[in-house]
């Protein structure tokens, strides 16, 4: 049984329907001595990409794969990367997207397959001009 | 954010799933935003305030 009523499915592919470029949803999971989580992660990405063509996911070992680990700076598992048209849109998400972080992970979908940033437009100068790295990391619970 | 500037990451993290770093950075409660190590933002802030207060600009209110 999916994680998602019809409903919620029913309202989340309208949701998705603007998308316009492909996005990509790279599942980082360690099979072994990992969290289960990385399996409700699966489960969560799969139920949204089979909701909208544009949306794959692609799977990657937490422990294998290393130099995937490396290029999206993937640091722990489970962990999802999302790719607006193969480009990394420097939006992560670490841990199952259940609760909130689900609400966080559409969105995220939503700018990455639309391009379209819903900031004020005086948020926006300030965003635009930082000019150093900056590491923006944000705790949550699913409830 | 991350997406309008390449300068910026942003990783959303579930607090239960990853006990250490919640140990890490004392996360009490949520939402808790880290930046760069060294900012903390506890809770949910309007959208001016929260970026204001994350890219560590001067607040306007302040002579």
């Amino acid at each position: 049984m999916g994680l998602l009523s019809p409903q919620d499915e029913a309202t989340l592919k309208q949701h998705l329907s603007s998308i316009t470029f492909p996005v990509q949803l790279v599942l980082f999971t360690q099979a072994f001595g990992g969290s289960e989580t990385g399996d409700v992660a699966k489960q969560i990405l799969g139920e949204i990409a089979s909701l909208n063509d544009k949306i794959t996911i692609v799977e990657k070992s937490f422990v294998l794969d290393t130099e995937d680990k490396a290029k999206y700076k993937v640091d722990k598992a489970p962990a999802i990367v999302i790719l607006s048209d193969g480009i990394d849109t420097r939006m992560k998400m670490y841990g199952a997207p259940t609760g909130y972080e689900f609400v966080g992970l559409v969105e995220a979908i939503i700018v990455a397959g639309t391009g379209k940033i819903d900031l004020d437009p005086e948020t926006m100068k300030w965003v635009q001009a930082v000019d150093k790295p900056t590491h923006i990391q944000v705790f949550s619970t699913p409830t | 954010m991350a997406a309008a500037n390449e300068m910026i990451t942003a990783d959303a993290i579930e607090a239960t799933e990853f006990m250490d770093l919640s140990r890490k950075y004392r996360v009490t409660g949520v939402p808790k935003t880290i930046v760069n190590e060294t900012i903390e933002i506890l809770g949910g802030l309007p959208e001016k305030m929260f970026v204001r207060q994350a890219l560590d600009l001067p607040d306007p209110d302040t002579p």
